[in-house]
């Protein structure tokens, strides 16, 4: 979305029309589900985190600087809510859905010449081993990784979002790397 | 130049592109000269590669949240016509049972206001206690 076409939708939200409120939840729902979904570990909470960040981020839309992106605020709203929801009782960090998805996409992708059954099985397997090996690591460095690796937020971005300094993104997204890269090792992954 | 010479971070802004170019000069230098950092650098980066060919979203079984969405933030604004039409209502209704003899309808239309509150109000209570039951932190003695 232009930035300019964001700033006066949230301009008119701001005013109390909410009517302009769902495009930027149109524009925002695919990223924010990503994020959600690899701090939540299902869709299920992830829906109901992304749910509650768009109304608690309309709630303060009156706070919100015009002059900054959106983006990375509305992420933060995100990321804050899937942690206070991981704190909860009710939601834990839990995988599903993968195995199946890989398997649904299995039937619908007729084999050809350069994209076998087996050729896809073998990448479908390798996602799936990355999808337990982000089990394997904590939130902190989940988060992190899909806001750099997914959403490709440059590093001043993610430590807006992450509510940290510029210069220690690097640090955690190495440990976050390395985190991942020693889980897939415990794994016995030959992966990557 | 050794492998040591270029830092864990370092390394990850290279991989990221976030190097000034005359930093990232200095790490394709190290690069050149070091084994050990072309096999880290090269797992590093099939690891972003994977990661960013990850897929999460289940689009058959996915609806968007939209609905929900609005259906809360639009709450307040009704929220506030009800009020004030009811207020208002009010408002007239004390002032007409005030100055004159009060006719039926009136008590009626008054009536419905009130009771439709009074239904609003209940509601809320329940949505609130349901919601208080579901409170993780409701055990929680600060």
């Amino acid at each position: 979305m232009q930035p300019e076409l964001e700033r006066e939708l949230i301009r008119k939200c701001k005013a109390g029309d909410t009517r302009f409120y769902e495009p930027l939840v149109r524009a925002y729902e695919p990223s924010g589900l990503r994020l959600a979904v690899a701090m939540m570990g299902n869709t299920e909470d992830a829906q109901d985190a992304l749910q509650e960040a768009f109304i608690k981020t309309y709630d303060t839309l009156h706070r919100f600087d015009l002059r900054r992106p959106f983006g990375p605020w509305f992420f933060q709203i995100l990321r804050n809510q899937c942690r206070d929801m991981l704190r909860s009782r009710k939601a834990k960090f839990r995988m599903e859905f993968h195995g199946v998805e890989f398997e649904e996409q299995l039937e619908q992708q007729p084999a050809d010449a350069e994209r076998g059954p087996e050729r896809l099985r073998q990448r479908n397997d390798a996602r799936a081993t990355l999808w337990q090996g982000l089990e394997r690591i904590g939130p902190e460095h989940r988060e992190i990784l899909v806001l750099k690796e997914l959403e490709g937020f440059r590093y001043g971005e993610i430590a807006q979002i992450l509510e940290i300094p510029e210069g220690t993104v690097a640090s955690r997204l190495f440990h976050a790397r390395h985190a991942l890269r020693e889980a897939l090792r415990d794994m016995k992954a030959e992966y990557p | 130049m050794s492998a040591h010479r270029v830092s864990p971070d370092d390394l990850m802004r290279y991989l990221d592109g976030e190097l000034p170019p005359e930093e990232r000069a200095r790490v394709d230098a190290a690069l050149a000269g070091s084994t050990e950092l072309q096999r880290e650098i090269a797992i590093y980066r099939a690891l972003k590669s994977e990661f960013q060919e990850l897929s999460f979203h289940p689009a058959d079984r996915y609806t968007s949240v939209w609905d929900r969405v609005n259906a809360r933030v639009t709450r307040p604004i009704g929220w506030m016509l009800v009020v004030a039409g009811g207020v208002a209502w009010m408002s007239y209704g004390v002032y007409v049972f005030a100055t004159s003899a009060s006719d039926p309808w009136e008590k009626l239309a008054t009536g419905a206001i009130a009771i439709g509150i009074l239904i609003l109000f209940a509601s809320v209570i329940w949505e609130r206690y349901q919601e208080w039951l579901r409170d993780p932190y409701r055990d929680v003695h600060r």
